[in-house]
């Protein structure tokens, strides 16, 4: 058995959650939690971490030269800098539309690059 | 290039010596290293324009300081210059300190320097409220203000161009140039050679090394800093006047000030060092400012600080001013050691140096007059200072008048964009022309919306506007620039 | 007087914008509201990081998302937008407000009612009086966040962040996303300024160290910044002989605090709360000029948006309530104290008009079972723990303030 211990990104709360593992590295139990969400988050949080990504793209033509764009959902922990290096090549044309995806799948992790405001043509 | 005077140096000295030189029809170039004006000790300074009651009389300081404060307040208007005709008091804490009020009133009478007084500790708390309950008497000094030295310098500078004069900054003097006949035939400089026979040397705090490069090793320049503190506008009120103490063994003697802008201001400090280009503030010092202003006024906001800073003076081994063209070589004219009060005495030095130079160096230069000579010069619009009429006639005429940049102390973008075309090309030089990054926000809000504006009417990317010239620029690229670097240079591997 | 404007809103930022809603719900015919910027939306729509709106939304939204939502609501309830439109001026006692913009020039329009909604600015380097030189390369966080994420450009290629409030926790993943490195964050006091899960999910996650009660006590560089002195602080945050360290470094981000922005309010002459920084309000966000509402950050420093947008459609309805004359002079006005362990909180009266939140924070954490309360007997609710960093909360409803109410006072101690 052995324990591990976060903070919870989930809200701003921030409970310092604990985790007890088997041995297989199974969850056993989850405490300092407030909500369910903090018992889901350590539990992905052992298995598979993730957290959501926001950056920019380089935009031709914008009202501003780039765009604010995120993962539509959170993307593996450990894929967030070739994420960031595939958003870093992209550039795309005004107008963006919010929500438009911009990278479908992005370095196979299943997760979509979305646009995350409107951005007018000049 | 071919001039009739090269002037080394455009502070508030330099400065004002070309704008008197431009009363005649000649080729002037004044040359500074700085990528902005003022930079040196103009730049960071009490920008007091004193009384004239501090100097020895007979000396050379006791010469141009009442002359000096008598030209600003006529100057004030003619160049459109902020003066707060404000008054000073010495404060006197001890009988011993009361008997160096009256060595100070009677130097003043003897200096010529009008209205001054010795008033009761009572009165002066009348005046001024948060003046501390242990100052038994003050000397007051009616003449006495405070200016605005960034729109000093430049007006001078810009009066001069005004008249022909030409400015060339980041023009760094390496080497004087002579004649065969011993005399001075020019100066070298980074961007090369600027022929005159006549140099003028007010290159503050390396006057020193340049009169040595003309044999004249005569004075030592001691580069003294002098640290304070600048409060938020909102303390506009807190004291009306300029207020010293006498200097003791209990302090060098700290001021503290209204600004012609409404700031609070208190310093300096006077440590002697080595390096005529450190301009770093010290925990020490700002102590002893700290403890001087609270000294005169308990109350001392500090928490309403917005910056701290720090010039270098350049203070003279001699003790005074050193004016004189020298005998060898011929041509060179020295005007250094314009210490404390060299701002208020700038104008009327200004006067002498250019009488000087067209008496004992007319066989060098012709100084025929200039017919054309405009003495007025007009700042830059201040739109916080206007009415609205003004306001809406200017926004109707020039949009740019109608968008505000920084938002503490109201500066339109019309505004920043007279001061490039005025010659600004850095953020600070914006700042010292149109006060934009001044206020309490120090620039978080324009400094951004500054830089585009450089950026766009410069024609030059926005990541190579530098904050004041050199390699001080405010960016290190674009976003994205650094990761595919990266992601290149892991393939080439 | 006729009047062409019932509710002036000032600034379009989520406390404005929300405002503009809770006017026109409340049934004020002309709600405008006046932004200086060419787009809606404020500070937020340069904090594209997630983490707003969960309160609201139930799902976590980045700044400019949840903006997205607020502006189409407005739009929908048929709230008016200026941009490019700057308050430069509010006559005392008037109601009469100056504007500029480059097509219409300078105008003035006197509204039933004004909400400020300017928000906050940050503290700058100034405020803390940090000796040395002053090169290019030092900005407040929000400044260099506007650098990269509107305008697409670095501040610098290695970071020294001062100060640990949350702007800066984010900008320190941002640029490390970006590809430059951060040194450390540094904090002066014992506890972090911002929430726990950004020191998580911001320097935990890439190993960026984080020193408490260590300060920056020197700048180093003459053009370009070269370096910063750190050093370790007592408990009279005096810094410790021998713990100095230099560490290199081309940008210092400053994280050092946020003020409410009230330029605008002074000048219209409303009384300002010497600890808040904002309008003195009562619980109807009425400030001590009763033409006059404010909400948000320009009141008190939030830590949610959330908080800011349910402040500005309280402020908002109220300001349309009184330009219809629905909100008498003579209301009642119940001073709010702080207790031993508060350090500021707001509103500072409540009138029993309406049902209450008091937003509050504590002076010093308190890191143990614990309780805030507000008495006499109005309201008392159990926490885990009160951090200076996190705000509280003290509800109390319009029907518990009965006559004999004088004062209320609240506070958290420990139980």
């Amino acid at each position: 058995m052995s324990e591990r211990k976060f903070i919870c990104v989930s809200c701003p709360l921030g409970c310092g959650l604990t985790v007890t593992l088997e041995d297989s590295g199974e969850v056993l139990k989850v405490d300092g939690n407030t909500c369910p969400r903090g018992e889901s988050y350590a539990r992905s949080e052992v298995k598979d971490p993730r957290r959501v990504f926001a950056s920019t793209v380089r935009v031709k033509g914008g009202k501003l030269p780039v765009c604010p764009v995120r993962s539509r959902t959170p993307a593996p922990k450990g894929k967030l800098f070739g994420i960031a290096e595939a958003v870093a090549e992209l550039e795309v044309n005004a107008p963006v539309k919010i929500g438009q995806v911009l990278i479908h799948n992005v370095c196979g992790t299943d997760v979509d690059i979305v646009a995350s405001r409107d951005l007018a043509a000049v | 290039m071919n001039y009739d005077v090269v002037i080394i140096g455009a502070g508030i000295i330099g400065s004002g010596i070309a704008r008197e030189l431009s009363r005649y029809k000649i080729k002037i170039a004044v040359i500074d290293k700085a990528s902005e004006l003022p930079s040196g000790a103009s730049r960071a300074n009490s920008s007091m324009i004193h009384g004239g009651f501090d100097d020895k009389p007979g000396s050379v300081k006791a010469r141009f300081c009442v002359p000096g404060n008598k030209l600003w307040h006529k100057l004030k208007d003619e160049l459109d210059v902020h003066m707060n005709e404000c008054g000073s008091y010495v404060c006197a804490f001890s009988d011993e300190e009361v008997k160096h009020l009256e060595t100070l009133l009677e130097q003043g009478k003897a200096n010529g320097c009008p209205g001054v007084e010795i008033i009761s500790g009572g009165r002066l708390r009348e005046k001024e409220p948060n003046a501390s309950g242990e100052i038994i008497a003050a000397l007051w000094s009616p003449e006495a203000g405070i200016i605005n030295n960034f729109e000093a310098v430049h007006a001078f500078i810009e009066s001069a161009q005004i008249n022909g004069a030409e400015l060339f900054l980041e023009t760094l003097v390496t080497g004087l140039l002579f004649d065969d006949k011993g005399g001075i035939r020019g100066v070298t400089t980074n961007k090369g050679e600027f022929i005159a026979p006549v140099v003028i040397n007010a290159g503050g705090v390396h006057s020193a090394e340049i009169s040595s490069w003309a044999g004249d090793n005569s004075f030592r320049i001691i580069p003294t800093k002098g640290e304070y503190f600048l409060l938020d506008r909102t303390t506009q009120g807190f004291i009306h006047s300029f207020m010293f103490s006498c200097p003791s063994k209990a302090g060098k003697g700290i001021t503290v000030a209204q600004t012609a802008e409404g700031n609070l201001l208190a310093g300096p400090t006077a440590t002697e060092q080595e390096d005529p280009e450190d301009h770093a503030t010290t925990p020490e010092g700002l102590a002893e400012v700290l403890k001087g202003a609270r000294r005169l006024v308990p109350a001392f906001p500090v928490n309403l600080n917005i910056t701290t800073f720090a010039g270098v003076r350049a203070n003279i081994d001699t003790g005074d001013f050193t004016i004189n063209a020298l005998a060898k070589p011929r041509g060179f004219v020295n005007v250094a050691g314009i210490k404390s009060p060299g701002f208020t005495s700038a104008p009327a030095i200004a006067e002498y140096v250019a009488d000087m130079v067209r008496h004992e160096l007319g066989d060098r230069v012709k100084f025929a007059p200039n017919e054309k000579f405009i003495p007025e010069r007009r700042n830059i619009p201040r739109f916080l200072y206007m009415d609205m009429v003004k306001r809406r006639e200017l926004a109707q005429k020039n949009p740019a008048y109608a968008q505000i940049v920084c938002r503490c102390e109201t500066v339109t973008e019309g505004q920043v964009i007279e001061a490039v075309r005025r010659g600004a090309r850095t953020v600070s030089a914006v700042k010292m022309m149109t006060r934009a990054g001044t206020g309490r926000c120090q620039g978080g809000f324009c400094c951004p919306r500054v830089a585009e504006i450089l950026s766009r009417e410069l024609g030059i990317p926005l990541d190579e506007v530098t904050r004041h010239g050199g390699g001080s620029r405010l960016l290190a690229g674009r976003t994205k620039e650094f990761l595919l670097k990266k992601k290149r240079e892991e393939a080439a591997k | 007087m006729s009047r062409d404007i019932d509710v002036l809103i000032i600034g379009a930022g989520p406390a404005g914008v929300a405002a503009g809603i809770g006017a026109r719900r409340e049934g004020a015919e002309r709600v405008v509201v006046l932004e200086r910027d060419w787009d809606l939306g404020g500070i937020l729509q340069q904090c594209i990081h997630p983490g707003f709106g969960l309160r609201t939304f139930k799902e976590e939204l980045t700044g400019p998302e949840y903006m997205h939502r607020f502006i189409q609501q407005a739009h929908d309830e048929g709230v008016e937008f200026r941009t490019n439109t700057m308050v430069f001026q509010i006559d005392k006692g008037t109601n009469t407000v100056w504007t500029m913009n480059k097509e219409r020039g300078i105008e003035h329009m006197t509204p039933g009612a004004i909400v400020l909604t300017m928000g906050c600015r940050e503290r700058p380097l100034g405020a803390i009086r940090i000796p040395g030189t002053r090169p290019a390369g030092i900005y407040t966080a929000g400044t260099a966040q506007r650098f990269v994420n509107m305008e697409g450009h670095m501040p610098g290629k290695r970071a020294v962040i001062l100060g640990s409030g949350d702007i800066g926790l984010i900008m320190a993943r941002r640029m490390i996303w970006e590809g430059a490195e951060i040194e450390g964050v540094y904090e002066v006091m014992s506890w972090p300024g911002g929430l726990r899960r950004n020191i998580a999910q911001c320097l935990d996650d890439y190993g960026i160290p984080f020193h408490l009660k260590t300060t920056v006590t020197k700048i180093h560089g003459r053009d370009r910044l070269e370096g910063v002195t750190v050093a370790q602080v007592d408990d009279h945050m005096t810094p410790i002989k021998g713990t100095e360290r230099f560490v290199e470094c081309d940008t210092l981000l400053l994280a050092i605090g946020l003020i409410p922005e009230n330029e605008l309010s002074r000048m219209a002459g409303v009384e300002i709360h010497p600890v808040t920084g904002g309008p003195v309000v009562n619980d109807l966000l009425q400030t001590s000029d009763p033409k006059i509402f404010a909400a948000g950050n320009v009141v008190i420093v939030y830590d949610l948006v959330d908080n800011v947008s349910d402040e500005g459609l309280i402020a908002g309805a109220n300001a349309a309530k009184y330009a219809a004359g629905k909100i008498p002079a003579d209301i009642r006005r119940i001073p709010v104290k702080g207790g031993e362990n508060v350090r500021l909180f707001s509103p500072q009266y409540v009138t029993g008009q309406a049902d209450t939140t008091i937003y509050m924070r504590v002076t010093h954490p308190v890191e143990q079972a614990c309780r805030v309360f507000a008495e006499p007997d109005l309201y008392s609710q159990r926490l885990r723990y009160a951090r200076p960093g996190e705000m509280n909360e003290v509800r109390i409803k319009a029907g518990q303030i009965t006559p004999d109410i004088k004062e209320i006072t609240i506070d958290i101690q420990p139980v």
